[in-house]
């Protein structure tokens, strides 16, 4: 079964009518699309990480493309690069906050990790807000592969290299 | 203001639902309209986007979003929406970046991903109806084209066979458009017999629901000269809104496009529409929309286009041939750029590259229109070689 099947959210938007109790059924279920579907197979099968690099404009595009955005060649097999699962921390954030604006029993990292020429954003863990720097490595930790159904959050977070 | 030829098309192939996501069949109309006329992307200084309401794609700003599958990277890049009028009316959008003076080339790309709405988009479309007067009835949108339809057949006399003899013409051009969802001959039975939705709206006399892109590619007329023998020039554009209380309109004459009409027809030096075009797309998402438009168009006598269809006047080899692309009914819906199409068919037309759809007898003159928004808003662009 194709992820695209797998991809469904509701949008949490109801569409009401504005008599109580009446509202449209209707949910979103994207696709990920050519690249996107590649993209996640191979974490979900793999445990990999793959960008598509562009020759001419020499950019590696992580999560990998369909197209280059910059001069519109189309990344073919040969344009597919494993960018490997270990990144450098490019940028941060400490979230302590939940969204309501309550609080957070504990703190959240959210990280700006480089691979490739791209930049991926997702938890780290495994650390203290205090022990990050801006340009250490760190490494994907992937969920057990029963649990992987062809998601970003396969990946579960990434920690600091040991 | 400076003349503007279209000077290339591409399109993809229109499906029920497509893997690839809406930035991707962008890219892929992008590119085919960039190598129709052999064209890179760094040749292009400018986009004009057309992408209908946001929640199709489940992301606001969508416009933004889908940019750099419009070849919009670092360009300057707008969006126009207006619904279902979007696919002309960025074409219209388009135009006036290169006829100002601004650029030399544009790049007008439209994009729909309808399949992204399980099981259909009706909830999204919920929210076009007024909170207090019309939400509370818990309305459809099928509900309006029930209401036009069926008042512009009592207005004159139509009759539902009519309106499906209309719809078989139009499906059925779609048999010959590589881009068509369409794949199985239409008769006017079968149209007929479908299942009534909302009568008298049955499942044929509709446009199917689907997935796609277009673009065309614009150009002034010193770099249009250069790239082709063959450009085919914007006439005149028009674009309009109606009262915005659909419920207030007649529901059986498109005032909104008499008005964008005349706009567009002024531009074009155009005094007698009817004798003068030769080739109309009007917007036809359901078969009696199709004749209403060519009534707004001032293509046919306000209660004499039923009498002039069953004469052959739209036909292929008729006087002036109704949606020889297939239109919305055969090629598909996908809402934005199921306008466009109508733009690249003229384009292809014009050049004498339609093939098993070529319009015979050497095609000068067509209008493409479009049609949506509250159902009042209309955008036309009259094109000629
Ligand atoms: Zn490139």
């Amino acid at each position: 079964m194709a992820f695209r099947e797998r991809i469904e959210k509701n949008t949490g938007n109801i569409f009401r009518s504005s008599e109580e109790g009446k509202y449209f059924p209707v949910v979103s279920r994207y696709t990920a699309g050519v690249a996107g579907q590649k993209f996640l197979e191979e974490i979900k099968e793999n445990e990999k990480i793959f960008g598509t690099r562009c020759s001419k404009c020499e950019i590696t595009f992580v999560p990998a493309k369909l197209y280059c955005e910059r001069c519109f060649a189309r990344m073919e097999k040969e344009h597919w690069v494993d960018v490997g699962t270990r990144g450098t921390l490019y940028s941060y954030t400490v979230a302590y906050e939940e969204k309501d604006g309550s609080p957070k029993e504990t703190p959240s990292i959210i990280g700006a990790i480089k691979l490739g020429d791209g930049l991926l954003f997702h938890w780290i863990k495994e650390s203290s807000a205090d022990d990050l720097e801006i340009g250490m490595e760190v490494d994907a930790v992937f969920k057990p592969k029963g649990e992987r159904r062809g998601s970003l959050v396969d990946i579960d977070y990434f920690k600091p290299k040991k | 203001m400076r003349k503007v030829a279209v000077v290339g098309a591409g399109m993809t192939k229109f499906v029920r639902r497509a893997l690839e996501t809406p930035k991707e069949l962008s890219f892929e109309a992008t590119k085919a309209a960039l190598d129709s006329c052999e064209m890179k992307l760094e040749d292009i200084e400018c986009v004009a986007h057309g992408s209908a309401p946001d929640a199709f794609d489940g992301i606001h700003q969508k416009g933004e979003y889908l940019a750099d599958g419009c070849g919009g990277w670092n360009k300057p890049t707008m969006r126009v929406f207006n619904g279902g009028a979007t696919g002309v009316h960025a074409v219209c959008h388009g135009w006036y970046h290169v006829a100002s003076g601004m650029f030399d080339t544009c790049l007008v790309v439209c994009e729909e991903k309808m399949s992204n709405a399980m099981p259909h988009a009706q909830g999204f479309f919920l929210t076009i109806f007024d909170h207090i007067t019309e939400r509370p009835l818990y309305p459809n949108l099928l509900w309006i084209f029930a209401m036009e339809m069926n008042r512009y057949m009592e207005a004159y006399g139509y009759t539902k066979e009519d309106m499906a003899i209309a719809g078989a013409l139009i499906k059925n051009h779609a048999l010959n458009h590589p881009a068509a969802q369409l794949t199985e001959k239409v008769t006017v039975e079968d149209i007929l017999n479908s299942e009534p939705m909302a009568y008298p709206v049955y499942r044929l006399d509709v446009s199917p629901v689907s997935d796609g892109a277009v673009a065309v590619v614009l150009a002034s007329e010193k770099v249009a000269r250069r790239l082709t023998d063959k450009p085919v020039w914007i006439e005149g554009v028009g674009w309009n809104v109606d009262t915005s209380y659909w419920t207030n309109k007649d529901l059986y004459y498109p005032r909104y496009l008499e008005v964008a009409a005349k706009m567009a027809y002024d531009m074009a030096g155009i005094r007698e529409p009817h004798k003068e075009i030769n080739i109309a797309e009007p917007y036809d998402p359901f078969n009696y929309k199709a004749l209403h438009h060519m009534e707004g168009l001032q293509l046919s006598p306000r209660g004499k286009t039923v009498e002039l269809l069953r004469d052959g006047h739209f036909d292929l080899d008729g006087e002036i041939p109704m949606c020889p692309s297939g239109g919305l009914l055969g090629v598909g819906n996908p809402i934005a750029a199921a306008g466009t199409v109508k733009i690249a068919e003229l384009f292809y037309q014009l050049r004498g590259e339609a093939g098993k759809r070529q319009v015979p007898g050497d095609p000068r003159l067509g209008v493409a229109h479009a049609w949506g928004d509250l159902m009042q808003a209309s955008s036309v662009v009259v094109m000629g070689k």
